[in-house]
C-alpha cells in the first residue's frame, strides 16, 4: 500500500510540477517555436538572431504601431511531437506571429497549430512550397525562396551568361529540398533546349552514398565533357559528391542550390573551381549592397561570429515584410495582415524584392547573387532573375 | 474400457474443481478500473489548467500510454522483446492519415492510393478504428512467420519487421509520400478521445491478460517445457498476443497522427522504439499497471526536466538546466531505478484496492 502510494503521489506530482506559466498579452509578440537544441538548431538559431536583429531596429525606431515588439520562444527540441507544443505554448503566452523552424517537416507541427488558432505563421527559411498555403493553411509563409527557383535561376544563368550547352542532371533523392532544385531545372531545361541548350544525362544518388564511382564513371563515359552539371543536394552528402567529381578529373560547372552556401566546408574539397551558387545575400563581404554588409557588421556585433551561410537572411527579411504588413494594416489580426501581405507585389528588402498572392506565400521567383568559388575563394560574381516565375504546375507534383 | 482407464486418474484430477464463471474477472477488474480513474484524474486535471501546451503535452502521454500498453500485451505477456511493434504503428498511422486526408489534397499528394481510398474522408474516430485493424491484419500475417521464433532470434526479427516498414514506407512515393510529410490530417486537440482511446487499450489488455490465451501465454513465459507439456500450443498463443497488440500499436498509431497532424516514417522508428520499450521496462514489464505507470513517470519526468531546461524563476533569477541535459538527466533517472528495481518499479504486481496481488 505504502509503495503504491508513493509511486501514485510521485507521478502526480511530477505531473503537476510540469504546469506551466501563463502570460499576459497586452503588446505585440512574437513567438518563435524553433529548435534551440538538436540538429535544426544549426539552421533555426542564426535565421532566428537576424529576426532579432530586425526586430531590436524597429522597437529602437519606436516600436510596432506604437508598440514595443516583445519575443517569446519555445524549444521544438527538432521533435516533431514538440514542435506542435511549442507552437501551442507561444500561441498561449499571446504571440501575434508564430516562427516556426526552418524546414517544412519540422515546422510544421507548430505552423498548424498556429494556424488552427488563426496566426501567421512564418517559416524561418523553409524551401518547399509546402511551406505556406500548400502544406499549413491560408495563414502561413515561408521567408525564404523556393528550391526550384534555385534549380532554375542556375540553368538559366549558366546557359545565358557562362553558355554552357551540355548540362548533366545529377540529383541527390534524399530530401524533398533536393528534388525541389532539380525540379526547377526540370521545368527550365525545355525552355532553354529550345534555344539550344542540351540534357546529356541524369543520374541519382542517396546523401549517405559513401561512394558515387558508378555515377561518375557514366559521366566520364561520356563522348564529351558536359559543359555544366547541375547538382541537387545538400549537406553533408555534397562535400563527399563534389570530392569525387573533382578527384575523378571533371572539370565542368558545378550548379547548386543554396544548400551548399558558407565556406566552413571548403577547406575539405582543395582548390576547389567552378563552382557556382545562387545566394540571397553574400556573406563574404562583397555583397553589391553595402546595406548588406552593415547588416553583416551588426550581426557579428550581436552574434560575435559571421553570418555561416545565406540562411541567416531570411529571418530578417520575414520581420522587415511582416513589420510592414503590420504597419499597412493598422493591427496584427491575422486575417488583415495576410491581405497586406498578399498585396506586396515586389516589396524591397535587404534581401531582393519580395511577393506573395493569394496562391503562393513563397517566392516563385527571386533576384539571386551568384557566387563562383574559384581556387577554393568565394566571391559574387553577378545577379540573376529568371526570365518568368516557376508556375505552380511545376511545383506542386 | 476407456471408463476404466479414466478411473484410473486420481481423484484430484478426475474431478477438479471448477472455478466459478468470472472469478478471475471480479477478483482482478479493479486494476484496470484503478488505472483508468488515474487516467481520468490527469485528463480532469489537465482540462481544468486550460493550458493549451500542457493538454498537448497529456495528450503526448494518452498516445504513449497507447503505445506501452500495446507493447504490453504482447512483451508482458510473452516475454519476447519486440522492437517492432512501432512498426505497426506506422501502418496505423497512414492508414489514418489516407482515411482522413482531403480527397483533393490526397489525389495530388498520394496519387498512388487505390481509390476507394481516395475518396474516403471518414471522421477520426471510424479511420482510427480501421486503422488498428489494419495494423492488426498486418501483425497477424507478420506474427505467423515470426512467432515460429522464440528468444533472441524472435527479437532481432521483430527489429527487421520495423526496419522494413519504415524502408517500404520511407520509399513508396505514390502511396506514403516517402520521406517527405503526409500533411492534411484532422487533429484533433480536445483530451477525450485520447483518454478514451487508453482507456480502451486498457480494459482490452486486461481482458487478454485474464483469457484462456493470455494465461497460458504467461504460463509459456514463465514455464515454457511444463507449458508445452501441458498441451499449451505456444506459436498459437504468442500470435493472438502478437495480433491484439498489433491493433493497439495501430490505434495508437492513428492517435499520433491525429495528435501532431503529420506524419513522417521517421517518427516510427528508432526513437519512438526505444523510449516506449524504456518506459515498459521501467514500469515493470511484466504488469499492466507498470506498463502505466511507466509512461506517467517517465513522461512527467520529462516535462519537468524541459519546464527546468527552459528555465524557472527563482526570485529575480532564472535558474535553467543546459539545453540538452533532459537526456543525459532521464538517462541517468532511468538507470538508477533499474539497478534499485531491475524488474521494473512496479516489478509483477498490479495495483489493486486493498493489497499488491502477485500477478498470476
Amino acid at each position: 500500500m505504502a509503495h503504491k502510494i508513493r509511486i501514485l503521489s510521485a507521478t502526480m506530482a511530477a505531473v503537476l510540477a510540469a504546469f506551466p506559466v501563463l502570460a499576459d498579452d497586452d503588446k505585440i509578440v512574437v513567438g518563435f517555436a524553433t529548435g534551440a537544441s538538436g540538429f535544426m538548431e544549426a539552421y533555426d538559431k542564426p535565421a532566428q538572431d537576424a529576426a532579432m536583429i530586425r526586430i531590436k531596429e524597429i522597437n529602437a525606431a519606436g516600436g510596432l504601431l506604437g508598440k514595443q515588439i516583445e519575443v517569446v520562444s519555445a524549444d521544438t527540441k527538432s521533435d516533431r511531437a514538440e514542435g506542435a507544443k511549442a507552437g501551442l505554448s507561444v500561441i498561449d503566452e499571446g504571440a501575434d506571429l508564430v516562427v516556426v523552424s526552418c524546414d517544412y517537416d519540422f515546422g510544421a507541427p507548430a505552423a498548424l497549430a498556429a494556424e488552427d488558432a488563426g496566426l501567421v505563421s512564418f517559416f524561418l527559411c523553409a524551401e518547399s512550397v509546402k511551406a505556406g498555403i500548400q502544406g499549413v493553411g491560408k495563414h502561413s509563409f515561408s521567408a525564404s525562396v523556393l528550391a526550384a527557383v534555385q534549380g532554375a535561376t542556375m540553368s538559366e544563368w549558366a546557359f545565358k551568361e557562362k553558355k554552357a550547352k551540355n548540362f548533366y542532371r545529377l540529383l541527390d533523392t534524399w530530401t524533398e529540398y533536393n528534388k525541389g532544385i532539380c525540379d526547377g531545372f526540370d521545368w527550365m531545361m525545355p525552355k532553354l533546349e529550345a534555344q539550344g541548350a542540351k540534357l546529356v544525362g541524369q543520374d541519382t544518388f542517396k546523401n549517405d552514398d559513401a561512394s558515387i564511382a558508378a555515377q561518375i564513371t557514366r559521366i566520364k563515359s561520356l563522348p564529351k565533357e558536359p559543359d555544366a552539371i547541375m547538382l541537387c543536394t545538400m549537406m553533408p552528402g555534397a562535400v563527399s559528391a563534389i570530392k569525387q567529381i573533382r578527384a575523378a578529373g571533371i572539370n565542368s560547372m558545378i550548379l547548386n542550390g543554396s544548400g551548399v552556401d558558407g565556406s566552413y566546408w571548403l577547406s575539405a574539397v582543395p582548390d576547389l573551381s567552378n563552382f557556382y551558387t545562387p545566394v540571397q545575400g553574400s556573406i563574404y563581404g562583397d555583397d553589391p549592397n553595402p546595406d548588406v554588409q552593415k547588416f553583416n557588421a551588426t550581426y557579428k556585433k550581436e552574434t560575435g561570429t559571421d553570418p555561416s551561410s545565406q540562411y541567416v537572411y531570411p529571418g530578417y527579411s520575414m520581420i522587415d515584410v511582416w513589420a510592414k504588413a503590420v504597419t499597412r494594416a493598422k493591427t496584427t489580426e491575422a486575417d488583415a495582415v495576410v491581405a497586406e501581405l498578399e498585396k506586396m507585389k515586389d516589396e524591397p528588402t535587404l534581401f531582393g524584392p519580395r511577393t506573395f498572392t493569394a496562391e503562393l506565400h513563397h517566392q516563385n521567383s527571386a533576384r539571386y547573387l551568384i557566387v563562383d568559388i574559384e581556387k577554393g575563394k568565394p566571391s559574387v560574381i553577378g545577379s540573376w532573375t529568371i526570365s518568368e516565375p516557376v508556375p505552380m504546375n511545376a511545383l506542386v507534383k | 474400457m476407456t471408463d476404466a482407464s479414466l478411473s484410473t486418474l486420481p481423484p484430484a484430477l478426475a474431478n477438479p474443481r471448477k472455478p466459478a464463471r468470472f472469478a478471475l474477472a471480479r477478483r482482478t477488474i479493479i486494476t484496470p478500473i484503478l488505472l483508468s480513474l488515474l487516467i481520468l484524474a490527469v485528463a480532469i486535471v489537465t482540462v481544468m489548467t486550460g493550458s493549451r501546451p500542457f493538454n498537448q503535452a497529456m495528450i503526448d502521454i494518452m498516445v504513449r500510454v497507447v503505445l506501452v500498453v500495446g507493447l504490453y500485451i504482447f512483451i508482458g505477456n510473452s516475454g519476447v522483446l519486440s522492437f517492432g511493434h512501432i512498426g505497426f504503428t506506422c501502418l496505423g498511422a497512414y492508414a489514418a492519415a489516407w482515411l482522413t486526408i482531403n480527397p483533393l489534397m490526397k489525389k495530388t499528394s498520394l496519387p498512388g492510393l487505390p481509390s476507394f481510398l481516395l475518396e474516403a474522408r471518414l471522421p477520426y474516430w471510424q479511420s482510427a478504428i480501421i486503422a488498428a485493424l489494419f495494423a492488426g491484419l498486418a501483425a497477424l500475417i507478420f506474427g505467423k512467420v515470426l512467432m515460429r521464433l522464440s528468444g533472441i532470434a524472435a527479437s532481432i526479427a521483430t527489429f527487421a519487421v520495423l526496419a522494413m516498414i519504415n524502408t517500404i514506407y520511407s520509399n513508396w512515393e505514390s502511396v506514403t509520400g516517402a520521406t517527405s510529410s503526409v500533411v492534411g490530417i484532422p487533429i484533433v486537440r480536445v483530451i477525450w478521445p485520447y483518454v478514451g482511446a487508453a482507456i480502451v487499450a486498457i480494459f482490452i489488455a486486461w481482458g487478454h491478460a485474464i483469457s484462456r490465451s493470455g494465461l497460458a501465454l504467461r504460463a509459456a513465459r514463465d514455464e515454457p517445457t511444463a507449458a508445452a507439456a501441458s498441451g499449451v500450443d505456444i506459436p498459437k498463443e504468442r500470435l493472438i498476443a502478437f495480433a491484439i497488440s498489433g491493433v493497439i500499436m495501430g490505434l495508437g498509431g492513428a492517435a499520433t497522427a491525429h495528435s501532431i497532424g503529420v506524419v513522417t516514417p521517421d517518427t516510427f522508428y528508432l526513437g519512438l522504439t526505444f523510449i516506449t520499450l524504456a518506459m515498459l521496462v521501467v514500469g515493470g514489464m511484466s504488469s499492466l499497471s507498470g506498463a502505466v505507470i511507466g509512461v506517467l513517470l517517465l513522461s512527467a519526468l520529462i516535462q519537468a526536466l524541459r519546464w527546468l531546461e527552459a528555465g524557472v524563476p527563482l526570485g529575480s533569477t532564472t535558474f535553467a538546466l543546459p539545453k540538452g541535459l533532459q537526456e543525459i538527466a532521464l538517462g541517468v533517472i532511468m538507470i538508477v531505478i533499474l539497478a534499485l528495481r531491475p524488474a521494473g518499479l512496479i516489478g509483477n504486481r498490479e495495483i489493486t484496492l486493498f493489497r499488491v496481488n502477485r500477478n498470476k
